[in-house]
């Protein structure tokens, strides 16, 4: 079992930075499995190849993928967690992705879509998403989101050396269906 | 006298000056552009529509997702088949101008490198480049040219993406097949007269493998992309916004070994550049022949600016006094064209033609009222509008979309009062028709064309002649951007064996020194270019911090709205001019193929999600416009 624990957003982007926050904190955890932490915020492309890039045998086999998504429909700060179920979007859907994965946008969405499209994502996904509150230049976050940090970076290491608490993780599509009602809610 | 709206005159020794007697030499009515085309008034468009059930409003509605969007309104006769409106929206302020204020300059190169992710490293190097002209640091020649073999890198990256990711598409069998079967049809018996250098026999089979997602070309590009990124991080350890670019070069080590590495997957792009070119030049024809109306589309005046790149390593001294000797003997010449006739290929004369104006963006005005123009002129006395960069002030005021008034974050940028286009093209057309290119074995420039001579691969030698085109279009624009990708590779290729040399030598220094002056004002000028074209970062130091910073991207140009005088942006413009050939009668059917392809040729790099709407609904798909247009700005 091997795992990688990543980071998706921008920098200096306030509560859209919390992925990347999450990814540097958790460099420095004492794992106790073999759990490799990155900050995937780059080209969804690029991502995939860097996970195909891998030998078969150090393939990941969880992926523990932090991020800011404005879903809208949840308070700021709310927390989803779900096993995302794999399923992609049409085809037009995802060549949309793919445009906007090599024109630069970091989203959460898109990296599960183009590198499950193309390959490179384990087959298990465990999704963390925190709604944001603010979008704007900055290196804090806003109140709602500062409080469910540690949380967050906790839940993280649970979700990536305990694979009893992943597996009871409901399984949902992108978004987590519904916030508290199949995912789990935080915040 | 490059000049013909703007009251600027040149003396017997070139230097330009104002013209004795104007009152208000920047004032609207003084300077006002002449032979512009112009929007219809917004009462007449409501006219229109009000009267005729064949006019439609036709909204590309964005679907703003994390980074900025650029959103597109037109209104459309479906009996003429023809625009009668467009309207470019920048739908988001991020405003890097006011982010920069009062920082140390040198944040400005990791702060600004995130305008775009696309261009990952572009604006970090031209606000080095800005810094090293204020504070006077000139980088050694291996830094200089390992600054260009980077940004050629990056253009390999950028060029094959934007063919066959997102242009491609439009072109692709998928596309073709529902909005002009008769087309398709026709296609899958049209020869492919270059079938021995890309493989396809038929139109139509390269058609199939511009599929998005299945088809091959699209794969191989897709691949290509990680060939030039994996070259780029070898030189500068990071992409996008590499952390390697400091004002005096670069902080990167190189080594033989590092270059070696390097060029195996530089030398990719030599067989690669003469398949796109191929592919490119058979499409065009085949609409062409299939339907001339298809000339139409994106069509406007060649009218393209580009502030040059690719520094020679011996002439290069970061000064704004010797920009017009530096800039003159740089790989890509800057300058303008006009009306399809080169104007000018002096950095100062672009520098002083710059105006932005703002009467149609989010913005207020910083000029006029009695208000103080900070820089009369630029470094060396020449005269420079209120509305220059260097004396512009963002002042963002957000508030409701009103065609008649303000509609877009986006400023329009105009040279000489006239609206530019910028791209990889005009870097070509520049560099073809000036003639002033450094000498070299691989490319030529005859005045008309520019020869490219590629090295042989899986494919032989082959002399690639990129012509002046006759009309200026969509089809002209991706086929120039292919051209583009061999020019790119050659360039590389020159500035590799230049920086061998070196290494050889044991001269292995990329970066000077430099310190940050606490005193006085400075000023400085980044001249550079993203893939998709112009690119200048303007900057000002007050006491050892930045008192102003002013980007001006490509997609500023490109994507920016009408200005005081009516006259259309680009892509405004392009749009307005384009026939609708679509083979449907019925609105709801309407995808907007032909619009769509006028703004993608563009090479617009942001994804802005956008549908087509018309009255019957949501119908198709997205067009893609920058960031960069935005971000500061606009843009």
């Amino acid at each position: 079992m091997r795992v990688i624990v990543a980071g998706v957003g921008y920098r200096n982007l306030r509560d859209h930075s919390v992925g990347v926050t999450v990814a540097d904190r958790l460099l420095d955890h004492a794992w106790c499995g073999d759990v490799a932490v990155e900050d995937l915020s780059y080209n969804p492309i690029a991502v995939m190849q860097r996970l195909e890039d891998e030998p078969p045998e150090r393939r990941f086999t969880r992926a523990v993928m932090v991020g800011a998504v404005e879903r809208g429909n949840r308070p700021p700060g709310a927390v989803t967690v779900y096993r995302w179920d794999g399923v992609l979007p049409s085809d037009e859907e995802i060549q949309r992705a793919v445009s906007e994965a090599v024109t630069g946008v970091i989203a959460l969405d898109n990296t599960l879509v183009v590198t499950r499209h193309f390959g490179g994502m384990p087959d298990e996904v465990v999704v963390i998403e925190v709604e944001p509150g603010v979008q704007e230049f900055g290196d804090d976050f806003s109140e709602p989101v500062a409080k469910v940090v540690d949380q967050v970076c906790e839940l993280a290491v649970t979700l990536a050396t305990d694979a009893g608490a992943a597996a009871q993780l409901p399984r949902a599509p992108l978004g987590g269906a519904l916030p508290a009602a199949a995912g789990r809610g935080l915040g | 006298m490059c000049f013909k709206n703007l009251p600027i005159e040149f003396d017997a020794q070139g230097k330009p000056f104002l013209r004795a007697g104007v009152a208000d030499p920047y004032g609207p009515s003084s300077a006002a552009p002449r032979g512009a085309p112009a929007q219809l008034t917004a009462e007449r468009i409501e006219d229109l529509l009000k009267r005729n059930g064949y006019i439609k409003d036709l909204d590309f509605d964005p679907i703003t997702r994390v980074a900025g969007a650029l959103a597109f309104h037109t209104v459309a006769d479906f009996r003429g088949r023809k625009v009668l409106e467009a309207r470019s929206m920048a739908t988001l302020f991020r405003g890097y101008e006011v982010i920069m204020v009062g920082r140390d300059p040198r944040d400005a190169i990791f702060i600004t490198s995130r305008a775009c992710g696309v261009c990952g490293g572009v604006h970090s190097v031209t606000s080095a480049m800005a810094i090293e002209m204020a504070i006077g640091c000139v980088p050694p020649p291996l830094g200089i040219l390992i600054r260009n073999i980077a940004l050629a890198l990056e253009f390999l990256y950028d060029h094959p993406l934007h063919l066959h990711l997102l242009a491609g598409p439009d072109y692709s069998a998928a596309m073709v097949g529902p909005t002009n079967p008769s087309l398709l049809e026709r296609a899958r018996s049209a020869e492919a007269p270059h079938a021995e250098i890309h493989g396809f026999r038929t139109i139509g089979e390269l058609m199939e493998d511009l599929n998005p997602l299945s088809g091959k070309l699209y794969l191989e590009a897709l691949h290509m992309t990680r060939v030039a990124r994996e070259a780029y991080v070898l030189i500068c350890g990071k992409y996008p916004h590499p952390q390697t670019i400091v004002p005096g070069g670069m902080s990167s080590t190189v080594t033989l070994t590092v270059m070696n590495e390097m060029f195996t997957r530089l030398a990719q792009f030599f067989d690669y550049s003469k398949k796109l070119v191929a592919i490119w030049d058979d499409l065009t024809e085949f609409f062409y022949e299939a339907n001339p109306a298809y000339k139409q589309v994106g069509a406007r005046r060649a009218n393209l600016i580009d502030s040059g790149i690719f520094d020679h390593h011996e002439a290069y001294d970061a000064t704004y006094a010797s920009a017009t000797a530096w800039g003159e003997r740089r790989w890509a010449t800057p300058g303008v064209i006009m009306d399809g006739q080169l104007v000018t290929t002096d950095l100062h004369a672009l520098n002083i033609g710059v105006e932005e104006f703002v009467e149609h963006s989010y913005y207020e005005e910083w000029s006029g009222s009695g208000q103080r123009q900070h820089f009369p002129t630029d470094p060396v006395g020449n005269p420079l509008s209120p509305y220059h960069p260097w004396n512009k002030v963002t002042k963002p005021r957000p508030q409701g979309q009103n065609w008649k008034e303000k509609y877009t974050w986006d400023t329009a940028p105009r040279w000489d009062r006239q609206a530019m286009e910028a791209g990889a093209y005009a870097r070509l057309w520049n560099t073809a028709v000036a003639r002033k290119l450094p000498a070299n074995p691989f490319i030529e420039a005859t005045g008309t064309s520019l020869k490219l001579r590629l090295p042989k691969g899986a494919l032989p030698e082959l002399e690639l002649e990129w012509k002046v085109p006759a009309v200026w279009n969509a089809f002209e624009r991706n086929r120039a951007r292919a051209y583009c990708t061999g020019f790119t590779a050659l360039v590389a290729l020159n500035n590799w064996l230049a920086a061998m040399d070196r290494l050889k030598l044991g001269d292995t220094r990329t970066s000077a020194p430099f310190e940050i002056p606490k005193r006085g004002e400075q000023r400085g000028v980044g001249f550079w270019g993203a893939g998709r074209g112009y690119l200048t970062h303007h900057l000002t130091l007050d006491r050892g911090a930045v008192a102003n910073y002013q980007i001006l991207t490509p997609s500023t140009w490109n994507a920016s709205p009408s200005d005081r005088w009516r006259q259309p942006g680009p892509y405004e413009e392009a749009v307005l001019n384009t026939p609708l050939l679509e083979e449907t009668d019925d609105p709801a059917k309407f995808k907007g193929i032909d619009i769509l392809r006028a703004i993608r040729s563009f090479d617009p790099c942001m994804p802005c999600t956008t549908h087509i709407h018309s009255d019957a609904g949501v119908i198709t798909r997205e067009v893609n416009t920058c960031a960069c247009g935005i971000d500061d700005e606009g843009g």
